[in-house]
């Protein structure tokens, strides 16, 4: 796996050797952009903060992966961590962050004494005046969200924020912050190094009703063949569901899977978890499993997520109990269609894909539980 | 920069929200979690509009150069109107009264479907002072807002998440266990009614068909300013007469006024101002007329019990004279007389439980709960005549009106010490530097050979901020609720600074209207202090007008 290399500092090296702008420019040939799923240049993103002038910049590394089938950043803390700290420190170093945080879900928190370990381990080899700090997120899911991890670093209520203002113009403690996942760093001093790096690549978390579920590297575009043949499905597939807020639609073997294939054209997930569905499954039941999901992870703060989300789980439920009408079925619609509009961060705007593209692409599974008068 | 806004091509301030844009330009958009004087959570997504198509919260969100703005397209509406459907399980819209914001919201955007049920099942806060009611709360998050912002407090604030969110005092407590201090500024802020004030208004009006008691009312100051908003008179309007004229025909006894008590506040609490002054005792004097500043000490800074004056507040005062001095002159056993307060605030509610001075007082009506009296018994208030209030315990000086306004307290102080201590007259009776509509103010005088510097603050947030520098002063005033009790948790609802200013200067202007306008010149205060009490600071004075604090903890 490309993610796997080594860097042993020599990034951080170049980086040195290169100066700011130096490291920038090589970011942007060499064409990496963020892992978390909006794709955004994080050269780019770096020289947001850079344009604020300040006497203190932060770096944020997001280990907060919290959504359903996706694993590939324990993972990597797992089998990478040094490149991961290195990257954490050549982003230090661009963006003269003197304090860097990691925020590891409090579920990975076995993985916590090993990384601090590294953390003491790849400071002291590089000799930079840096403090990064392992902060453990409360078990919220919606603190993946940049704004929220923000809050609850600050020690607030983990809840996000409007944007504008962006968190490179005025995050934690109102100084610009820069926000990457575990694999975006982990690829800064890849990306630096070695020429024949592959900006493409892409970690593929697989679960559901596979033979050999885990995480895999491919390169985007690659043909659903090669995924199904390396997994090995158990049985026939009905469907493939991206994550919880990718959507969910049916397996077709010459599929190319990409971020267009996912949400269409607005896409803003490419976490690439694919999570299969054997034949046997209603999807209805899978919203329903799904929709429960966000009832509990929804910060709570706005209204259409926080009164729609719990909304949508009765519907389902009526729907699953037979006693629904075509009624029911538009007013999910409306009311998925509804959150994804109104609410005020991603959680909310991304929580009625599954249910849309369910109803969409499993109109069968749907009717069958319509009463008929 | 230039921008789109419903077709029309304007040229803007880019640094100002959608929504203040559309307010410049006569567009009316609902609002509900949006407060002038807040933070803009855009919690309640009801303020939308089209921003290049997308849909966004003109209360947060600024345009950007050369967009395209619109404020009412089918997608709007029915957007607004969803998220006011998924809100109002809880709101029950047909039961919710006039007097709160969201009956107006609820009105503008409409609601034509019902499809959801209530579905919330919290448990209703009884409190001694607030009433909490969760099952209400639609989350816009402006009391803890205010709780934590405006007044420093932090008693409340949000727990759990999802549609588990709530409105919670800390650890889940009650706001009796928790250091809120009841000033009622979450109440005031509350759009849906959610939080409401304990209301005495049922034992009240028990005690008013009751032949064998005397019932006495006594109104504060800041009453007179505001009581005339809950029946569509003009904001800042002084409805003094009206109201003695309704509470005569409510069936009240007698009506007295607290700005005699106010009166007797000063003659006291200068007194005490002096003393310390000539005998090197503990400064700066603290003021103690506001309960939930007295809370607030009490829980927060116990370190300063030596610096509070030992003053009663006001209507306590002259809810103890009623049941001596008056009791005693009128021929009446005390056991008979029942004193009911009418007050722009709430922590006095919780200040007439305190075990050291629950006999002075029995019941506390916010001006609010008055309104609701008067309209049970069909008064048409705004024609009502004039009629002046009982003179045995109802004359009194401009210096107590303005006590209902921020700043109000130190000026009578200073208008009496002065005279007192220089036995000269004051050139100037208004002290204008504490006129102004600020969350601190201060200033100097001269008496004799020495300066007395003071300093009011208004607001919990500045009260904290005043007491960082408290070394400054000989002499504080301190007010928990923004404007002071003009501003109170008790008063009617729906006000933004504006609202405040104009209540303030009805104050102000019922004070220079007046002959007597200072407390010493008071002629009931004078015949209280000659047949009863001495004077001022006396060992009677003290038994009777004066009270002690203790430390309180904060969980
Ligand atoms: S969309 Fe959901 S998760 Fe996001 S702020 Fe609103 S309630 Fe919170
Ligand atoms: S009464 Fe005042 S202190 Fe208590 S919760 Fe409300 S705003 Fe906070
Ligand atoms: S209690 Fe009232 S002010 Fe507080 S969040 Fe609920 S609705 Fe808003
Ligand atoms: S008023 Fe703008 S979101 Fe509530």
């Amino acid at each position: 796996m490309q993610v796997l290399r080594e860097t042993n500092l020599q990034g951080l090296a170049l980086a040195k050797k290169l100066g700011k702008k130096g490291t920038l420019e090589l970011l942007a040939k060499r064409g990496l952009v963020g892992r978390g799923g909006a794709s955004f240049p994080t050269h780019k993103k770096w020289e947001r903060a850079l344009s604020v002038k300040t006497n203190e910049r932060f770096l944020i590394c997001n280990a907060d992966e919290g959504e359903p089938g996706t694993f590939k950043d324990k993972f990597l803390i797992k089998n990478n961590s040094e490149t991961l700290i290195e990257g954490i420190l050549i982003a230090a170093f661009v963006l003269d962050a003197k304090r860097c945080f990691i925020y590891l879900r409090a579920e990975y928190d076995s993985l916590r004494l090993e990384l601090e370990k590294i953390i003491k381990k790849v400071l002291k080899k590089s000799k930079m005046k840096v403090s990064i700090e392992i902060v453990r997120g409360a078990g919220a899911y919606v603190c993946g969200e940049e704004t929220a991890i923000i809050q609850s670093i600050m020690g607030r209520r983990g809840q996000p924020m409007e944007k504008p203002p962006y968190p490179t113009i005025k995050g934690l403690w109102g100084k610009p912050t820069v926000l990457n996942n575990v694999t975006t760093l982990t690829c800064v001093p890849q990306a630096l190094l070695y020429e024949d790096w592959n900006p493409n690549y892409r970690l593929f978390s697989i679960s559901g009703e596979v033979e050999h579920p885990g995480v895999y590297e491919w390169e985007l575009g690659v043909k659903m063949s090669t995924i199904l043949g390396t997994v090995k499905p158990k049985g026939k597939m009905k469907a493939m569901s991206f994550g919880c807020f990718g959507g969910i639609m049916p397996v077709y073997k010459s599929n190319r899977v990409s971020p267009a294939l996912i949400c269409d054209k607005n896409c803003h997930h490419g976490a690439y978890s694919l999570i299969f569905v054997g034949e046997k499954k209603n999807i209805v039941d899978v919203n329903l499993s799904m929709a429960k999901f966000y009832t509990y992870e929804s910060c709570g703060k706005c209204t259409p997520c926080r009164e729609g989300t719990i909304r949508l789980v009765e519907l389902l439920k009526k729907i699953k109990s037979g006693q629904a009408t075509n009624k029911d079925l538009k007013l999910l619609k409306e009311l998925a269609n509804h959150i994804q509009e109104t609410s005020l961060c991603g959680l909310g705007a991304s929580c009625g894909n599954h249910i849309l593209t369910g109803m969409k692409n499993f109109k069968k599974d749907y009717k069958g539980f319509i009463k008929k008068k | 920069m230039k921008i789109k806004l419903n077709g029309k091509h304007l040229e803007v301030n880019g640094n100002k929200t959608i929504l203040d844009i559309c307010k410049d330009n006569g567009i009316k958009i609902p609002t509900l979690c949006y407060h002038k004087n807040l933070f803009p959570e855009a919690r309640c997504r009801l303020c939308l509009v089209e921003l290049n198509g997308k849909l966004v919260t003109s209360c947060s969100t600024k345009p950007i150069e050369g967009c395209k703005i619109v404020t009412k397209t089918k997608k709007i509406l029915k957007a607004r109107k969803m998220n006011m459907e998924l809100m109002s399980p809880g709101i029950s819209m047909d039961k919710l009264g006039n007097d709160f914001e969201a009956r107006k919201i609820y009105e503008e955007v409409g609601l034509d479907n019902e499809r959801f049920k209530p579905r919330k099942n919290y448990k209703v806060e009884l409190g001694d002072s607030l009433v909490r009611d969760n099952n209400k709360c639609v989350n816009c998050g402006r009391c803890v807002q205010v709780c934590s912002k405006v007044q420093e407090v932090h008693a409340i604030d949000f727990a759990s998440r999802a549609h588990n969110e709530h409105v919670t005092p800390y650890c889940e407590k009650t706001l009796a266990g928790v250091a809120c201090i009841r000033c009622g500024q979450c109440l005031i802020n509350c759009p849906v009614g959610a939080i409401t004030e304990v209301s005495h208004l049922g034992k009240v009006e028990t005690a008013l068909k009751n032949k064998k008691k005397q019932v006495i009312v006594q109104t504060a100051p800041s009453i007179r300013a505001a009581l005339g908003e809950l029946f569509d008179m003009k904001t800042g309007s002084l409805v003094t007469g009206k109201m003695v004229t309704a509470l005569r025909q409510c069936g009240f006894d007698k009506i007295f006024d607290v700005d005699l008590g106010a009166d007797m506040t000063i003659m006291e609490e200068s007194a005490e101002l002096v003393r310390r002054i000539k005998s090197n005792e503990t400064l700066p004097l603290i003021t103690t007329c506001c309960p939930a500043w007295i809370l607030m000490m009490e829980q927060s800074f116990p370190e300063l019990i030596p610096n509070m004056s030992t003053c009663k507040s006001p209507h306590e005062m002259l809810g103890a004279l009623i049941k001596s001095y008056y009791a005693k002159k009128a021929g009446i056993d005390s056991k008979d007389i029942i004193v009911v307060s009418i007050m722009p605030c709430v922590a006095k509610k919780f200040e007439s439980t305190r075990p050291e001075l629950y006999t002075d007082v029995d019941y506390v009506l916010t001006t609010r709960e008055l309104g609701r009296l008067i309209k049970k018994r069909n008064i048409d208030f705004a024609n009502l005549p004039d009629s002046e209030f009982d003179p045995t315990l109802g004359i009194s000086t401009g210096a107590g009106d303005i006590f209902g306004t921020a700043g109000g307290v130190m000026e009578a102080a200073l208008r009496t010490t002065y005279e007192v201590v220089t036995k000269k007259k004051l050139k100037k009776v208004e002290f204008k530097n504490l006129h102004e509509f600020k969350g601190i103010k201060e200033g100097s005088i001269k008496l004799r050979n020495k300066t007395i510097r003071y300093a009011c603050a208004n607001g919990g947030a500045n009260i904290r901020e005043l007491l960082k520098h408290k070394d400054d002063y000989d002499f504080i005033e301190m007010m928990a609720c923004p404007g002071g009790c003009i501003g109170g948790g008790g008063q009617p609802i729906y006000f933004d600074d504006e609202t405040l200013k104009l209540r303030s200067k009805a104050l102000y202007k019922q004070d220079s209207k007046k002959e007597l306008r200072k407390s010493h010149e008071n002629p009931i205060v004078k015949e209280i202090y000659k047949k009863c009490l001495g004077e001022p600071g006396s060992k009677k004075a003290k038994k009777f007008l004066h009270t002690k604090y203790k430390k309180r903890s904060c969980f």
